[in-house]
């Protein structure tokens, strides 16, 4: 018997931290371009995108078998999943641009990359907090 | 404006996670339905225990996310143990909620599947 639970908190954190990490790193390496490393700065926050979109696959099966595919449900797990799907699919979108652009960004397609990785890290945070709230309220999943 | 090279970056990027999310729900559904047909009781008729057993599957689909896993009571909810009204009641309050407080299970629920979460409600006394 494989301890989803276990597993869904391991794995779990690894796309949150990843994602706040790449946007933190990007939103540093744009507004003080003059730093030496900034170019270093955009190169690491491309792989760290990268891991935390393959990390986010364990997350996302993991928690289905734990929720046995409830994938909506009620209640802080409700809105958990309301977080989680629009961070998913906005996650491995924005991994996979980057992946196929790299550096080749004009301004207006940065600018459009930057604001939706702040909203997937703001969605992802949300659904970590409603994450923590089921295990906080005594789980609530089957 | 984009260039051409993150035109079809944006293509990829939105055909990929359109394809994962079906895939998962999918697979997510496929599994939901699996997990509840093994679930389902035999065509005999269910002994108390088996009904207590049933409803305790209910329980954690529908009330411990509010209540507690152990039924002890949550943020919001209170304990279901120990409770002191009468299966009848159980059943009406399932059936149809408390204003503002608990949702109706009505429309999820089936009269049969009602008798089967009083019957694990009983057993928390």
């Amino acid at each position: 018997m494989i301890p989803w639970d276990k597993l869904h908190g391991a794995i779990t954190h690894f796309p949150i931290a990843l994602l706040l990490f790449s946007t933190a790193c990007d939103f540093v390496s744009i507004t003080l371009k003059k730093l030496p490393f900034a170019r270093e700065l955009r190169l690491v926050s491309l792989y760290a995108l990268a891991i935390a979109a393959l990390a986010s696959l364990g997350a996302v099966i993991s928690g289905i078998a734990l929720s046995k595919g409830d994938m909506w449900g009620r209640g802080a797990f409700g809105w958990h999943h309301r977080f989680v799907w629009p961070a998913f699919g906005l996650l491995v979108a924005l991994a996979v641009w980057r992946l196929v652009v790299r550096e080749a960004t004009s301004r207006f397609g940065l600018c459009v990359y930057l604001c939706l990785l702040l909203l997937a890290a703001g969605l992802i945070a949300a659904a970590g907090y409603f994450g923590g709230e089921l295990l906080l309220s005594g789980g609530g999943l089957p | 404006m984009m260039t051409p090279l993150e035109i079809k970056g944006a293509i990829a990027a939105v055909i990929t996670s359109a394809v994962i999310l079906v895939a998962t729900f999918t697979a997510g559904g496929i599994y939901r339905n699996r997990y509840e047909t093994e679930t389902q009781p035999a065509t005999e008729p269910l002994t108390p225990e088996k009904l207590a057993a049933k409803g305790r599957s209910f329980f954690f689909q529908s009330c411990a996310h509010c209540h507690g896993q152990d039924a002890d009571g949550g943020e919001d909810a209170p304990s279901l143990r120990k409770l002191q009204i009468s299966g009848a009641h159980m059943a009406l309050v399932i059936r149809s909620g408390i204003k503002d407080e608990m949702p109706s299970f009505a429309k999820k629920y089936n009269e049969q599947d009602v008798t089967v979460s009083e019957a694990y409600l009983k057993t928390l006394r």
